[in-house]
């Protein structure tokens, strides 16, 4: 009857684009980016920088501002003004050019600093003549907008490769050569090379998607995160509005506690299971259309769901009795946080797990039961795996500390269901959970 | 004779060694700090009415409770028709709360079906359909729960406890909320169940109801029983004390030998001392008023009722 209803499908819609919405949003911006021309004025302090810092911007604009296959524009171009400077007074002359960036005239100005060709040494200090050095050394990057905004970042790159053309040049460097000196190197992962069993021919190593790698791992962890979050919350104020009418004063009649608490338990993992059904077939069906299907062992799908299953009667049993000792919805509302703080930690932890799976730390934290579902399939889910051991290991930690739970929740939900008034505390439930 | 406030009249039903539905023995039960049920011995013979009454929180929800297995006791032995009480739910005990709490927006129907196929394992839509029709119900069949009134919720749960025909049927004040026509439909039926053997056991504060209704009538105050036993044998213990008066002009003058009036309206009553001769207040009384009439009889339950636990009670016990 749950899954028979709008509701329910209007959440199987809603829960993905809640939880990937910042996603949904990226995408959204990368669609639409802000490609308005930007006008940027140089103070040249070293009378010798600007041309290279022109130069190299410019050959920015050739190269990142159109798409290559579609020509379609996808990042501002950018045009320059060189202004003469005043050594007499260069603060009245920064405030004329801040003022023709309120005005909208430019966009930002770039000041170059005396020293920045040469800078020496940083210097630290807070006197006035280390405060004149560092201000001499500086090129500062004047806008309104934030000191996130990627153009001070695209412009960066311009005006480094511009600064270190200029110092070669000073030292007599051929300028022919300045690109092969200048050239960055870029690491690209690479996968492993293997012998193809079949045919017995070294297949070559494959170009990693760094996106893939990093997209992968945590869609699968954050899903299983969205669908314990879903199933499990309903439950809390459920139970404490059927406790509120005296559902369950009637329904003692014919089930014992524990059977009622199961009861609603399992329909709520019915529901979810309902729900993941959507979900992985959903999210299958994106990683063959990206051709990254093969990032995805099929051998993690069985274990999404052993940890699913384990996680959703772990958290559901808990809202059940949290939902009990409630003396209304409103009450539960303010559980909730607890109830969904094994879902959320590891939500804050993925990226220190994600970048170092194998170290001690994330082992441990994976192996703790009410975050193993999720940091486990985390780190099973990386390309670099994980000793076998350890997610049969932490599966039994977690179906272990589930069984405890769920005894400690029914006992705990047959003193409560019945207890109106006051809200008991923590020391109740306890002495609940241990004495029945 | 001993203060007959707080004597537990010892209950005839025991002396009926077998065919007992409800044996509850040196039970104790405490929240906290508080004893709810106070070391309670009680035996319920099989097929008897039992009218469970007492004050507000003096203990009888907590003994329904633990009889149906809801809660268990701290100390003490419960059996019911002969099994030890444990956690499993039997199907041949039904408890009705006090409380409605009816899933309200399922239909009528549909939630009486739910009940019953809980308990029993199979369909019950033709008893359903009877029972709705018995107690004037068959209107709302499809109706949902939250569009009843309190009166037709109260009749509807009364319909979930009886379906499955329980051989022990306890209800926490069936009759609440109930209009004079609906309370003689559960009455009615009630008694139908009764002839047919099942016990039931049955709380109220309407005292014509325990008089009227109950074979056997056990009073519980403060978790501890302090009456117990047939409607005669409790008013036994109190003797012919009362005295119901009706004079012309209504208005009772002082007299001796009487420790308490109350007035009824177009009736008093008197509770007169031990040692008064009833024929002495009739003389009194004619000498100084014009009565109507006058019966010598015995105290009520109601007034029972209220020597045992009302504020008097407390003047007694200090004293």
């Amino acid at each position: 009857m749950s899954i028979r209803n709008k509701t329910f499908i209007i959440s199987l819609i809603m829960a993905p684009v809640l939880f990937g919405g910042g996603f949904l949003g990226l995408a959204l911006m990368n669609a639409r980016p802000d490609i308005a021309d930007r006008h940027v004025a140089i103070l040249d302090r070293t009378s010798l920088v600007a041309p290279f810092v022109i130069a190299a911007a410019e050959e920015t604009n050739k190269k990142d501002v159109f798409n290559k296959k579609t020509g379609k524009q996808e990042n501002p171009r950018y045009f320059f003004e060189t202004v003469p400077v005043d050594p007499q007074s260069p603060d009245a002359q920064r405030l004329a050019l801040s003022d023709r960036v309120r005005r909208r005239e430019l966009f930002a100005f770039l000041e170059i600093g005396a020293d920045a060709l040469h800078p020496g040494e940083e210097v630290d200090g807070d006197d006035p003549a280390s405060k004149t050095r560092a201000a001499a050394r500086r090129v500062g990057f004047y806008s309104n907008s934030s000191a996130m905004s990627d153009v001070r970042y695209r412009l960066g790159d311009a005006v480094d490769t511009g600064v270190r053309r200029a110092r070669l040049l000073q030292l007599g460097v051929d300028q022919s050569k300045l690109h092969d000196l200048l050239g960055s190197v870029k690491v690209e992962p690479m996968s492993l090379v293997a012998r193809d069993d079949a045919t017995g021919k070294i297949a070559a190593a494959v170009k990693k998607n760094e996106a893939a790698d990093f997209g992968v791992p945590f869609t699968v962890m954050a899903l299983l995160g969205m669908i314990v979050m879903t199933g499990a919350s309903p439950m809390l104020s459920s139970v404490a509005e059927d406790k509120g009418n005296r559902v369950f004063e009637l329904l003692l009649g014919s089930a014992t506690p524990f059977e009622l608490m199961m009861g609603k338990v399992i329909a709520a993992i019915g529901r979810s299971l309902t729900s993941s059904l959507f979900y992985v077939a959903g999210a299958t069906f994106v990683l063959y259309g990206l051709a990254i299907a093969g990032l995805v062992p099929l051998t993690l799908y069985p274990w999404f769901y052993a940890y699913l299953l384990a996680d959703l009667l772990f958290l559901c049993s808990l809202a059940a009795a949290l939902g009990a000792s409630c003396g209304s919805p409103q009450d539960a509302q303010q559980l909730a946080i607890v109830l969904l703080t094994p879902v959320l930690i590891p939500y804050f932890l993925f990226m220190p797990v994600m970048t170092q799976p194998n170290s001690g730390l994330s082992t441990a934290l994976s192996l703790f039961p009410p975050f193993t579902p999720m940091l486990m399939l985390l780190r099973q889910a990386l390309p670099q795996g994980i000793p076998a051991w350890q997610p049969w290991v932490g599966l039994a930690g977690t179906l272990a500390c589930t069984v405890f739970l769920t005894w400690s929740a029914a006992r705990i939900f047959r003193v409560a269901i019945l207890m109106q008034g006051k809200t008991p505390k923590a020391a109740d439930l306890v002495r609940w959970a241990i004495r029945g | 004779m001993s203060n007959p406030v707080l004597t537990a009249i010892t209950s005839p039903a025991e002396e009926f060694l077998s065919n007992h539905a409800v044996e509850i023995s040196a039970v104790t039960k405490t929240f906290g700090d508080v004893a709810a049920v106070d070391n309670l011995s009680l035996v319920v013979p099989e097929g008897s009415v039992y009218g469970f009454i007492g004050p507000n929180g003096s203990g009888k929800t907590t003994t329904m409770r633990m009889i149906s297995g809801i809660f268990y006791p701290d100390s003490g032995d419960i059996r019911v028709l002969g099994q030890p009480v444990t956690g499993a739910r039997r199907d041949d005990v039904s408890y009705l709360p006090e409380e409605r709490g009816l899933m309200r927006k399922m239909q009528v129907q549909a939630l009486l079906e739910f009940h019953g196929e809980l308990r029993g394992g199979r369909k019950v839509t033709k008893e359903v359909s009877e029972w709705l029709a018995r107690l004037g119900l068959g209107h709302a069949a499809t109706k949902k729960v939250e569009a009843l009134s309190k009166g037709m919720s109260q009749k509807v749960q009364f319909i979930a406890t009886v379906v499955p025909q329980p051989k022990l049927l306890i209800l926490d004040e069936p009759f609440s909320g109930l209009d004079p026509v609906s309370a003689d439909q559960i009455r009615d039926a009630v008694l139908d169940m009764r002839r047919t053997g099942t016990t039931v056991i049955l709380s109220t504060h309407d005292m014509s109801v325990a008089e009227t209704m109950c074979d056997y009538i056990f009073m519980i105050f403060r978790g501890r029983k302090v009456l117990d036993g047939t409607l005669d044998a409790i008013q036994e213990q109190y003797g012919n004390d009362t005295i119901r008066v009706s004079l012309e002009d209504g208005v009772i003058p002082d007299l001796p030998g009487v420790e308490k009036i109350r007035d009824l309206g177009q009736v008093q009553e008197l509770r007169i001392a031990r040692g008064c001769d009833p024929q002495e207040l009739l003389r009194a009384l004619v000498a100084q008023a014009r009565v109507s009439s006058f019966s010598v009889t015995r105290p009520s339950l109601h007034d029972i009722f209220i020597r045992i636990a009302g504020p008097a009670a407390e003047e007694v016990k200090v004293a």
